[in-house]
């Protein structure tokens, strides 16, 4: 069994280190991972990401994180990341790592994804070069998950993402804006490969429990929406450990 | 005229610079906070990381929109640990 913690959407700055360290230290004792699910901070500047790092860093288990639209305000990515990887928080965008846990090796995928909207709803590559640029975007970042996701081997499979690959998580949040919060596109990459959970962020007003159309659980970590720390989940039965 | 609060009620193009001022002000950076038009001025809903955070919606919004009736339901997301896990068989 692999046990696995996520949570999204923390938005860390100065106010809040402090707020989930209490609830961070027992990882360790439950869970063989921590998976962030983007907007770790609220504009993504190279000082928050330090308030990040002090929060989320020195743990005792591995985290792992994909950066979310906050996380890109300030347009100091480059930046952000390097803080967070100096702090031993890994960052994906379009890759993949594996991890030896006790429970069996696992391989998490990850990219921020974005926007789009889902079947039969959804922008179109025409038009505008704005709106082309907009669905390129999502394609390419769609097609980068899913060539990630196929290349891991591993015995359990998990893809993480800032944007919804599914609608059903989005319940609760205005139909309206749903092209704004995930896209078909990032449900049909996890599809393509053997993927067991998919966990992504970014509703804060959705809910917990999704599928892809390949039957994929999908899970919104949302910190809004779990309203803990951090929820946990454990798969893998089948594997030994 | 809404006598009762010395301005006309709240239009939809008030909730929506709320909604972006929400969002776009770099002091508050929220894009979980909902709108809600009432008949007697707005009501902001949502869920926010810090009391900070949610005093500071509160001190914009009400700087902007001095005469717009404002209430508050914002709270403060809980951060202990999970009870209970989830299993996926």
């Amino acid at each position: 069994m692999i046990r696995i913690a996520a949570v999204g959407d923390v938005h860390v700055d100065e106010d809040v280190v402090g707020r989930f360290r209490p609830a961070l230290e027992e990882l360790p004792d439950c869970a063989d991972v921590l998976l962030l699910a983007g907007d770790l901070t609220r504009h993504g500047t190279e000082s928050e990401a330090r308030c990040v790092a002090q929060e989320f860093g020195n743990l005792g288990v591995p985290v792992i994180t994909v950066l979310g639209n906050h996380d890109h305000q300030c347009d100091q990515v480059p930046q952000v990341v390097k803080v967070l990887g100096d702090a031993g928080i890994t960052v994906l965008e379009g890759t993949g790592m594996v991890l030896e846990c006790a429970g069996g090796r696992l391989g998490v995928a990850g990219v921020k994804g974005f926007g789009g909207g889902f079947a039969g709803r959804c922008a179109s590559d025409f038009g505008e070069p704005e709106m082309k640029a907009f669905v390129r975007t999502t394609n390419e970042s769609s097609e980068a998950l899913g060539k990630a996701l196929r290349g891991l081997e591993c015995d359990l499979l998990v893809a993480l993402t800032h944007y919804s690959p599914v609608p059903d998580t989005l319940a609760g949040e205005p139909l309206e804006i749903y092209p704004f919060l995930g896209c078909y596109q990032l449900g049909q990459a996890i599809d393509s490969a053997p993927t067991a959970l998919a966990l992504h962020g970014h509703a804060h007003h959705g809910t917990e429990r999704g599928t892809t159309p390949g039957g994929v659980r999908v899970r919104n970590v949302a910190h809004p929406v779990i309203k803990q720390a951090y929820s946990i989940f454990h798969l893998g039965d089948h594997l030994v450990g | 005229m809404n006598e009762e609060h010395g301005g006309a009620p709240p239009d939809e193009y008030v909730e929506a610079e709320i909604h972006r001022l929400l969002a776009e002000d770099p002091d508050v950076a929220e894009q979980g906070i909902t709108v809600l038009r009432r008949e007697r001025g707005l009501v902001l809903y949502g869920e926010v990381e810090s009391p900070h955070r949610r005093e500071e919606i509160l001190r914009r919004v009400a700087e902007r929109f001095p005469d717009v009736p404002i209430t508050s339901d914002i709270g403060v997301i809980r951060a202990q640990a999970p009870t209970q896990v989830e299993e996926l068989p």
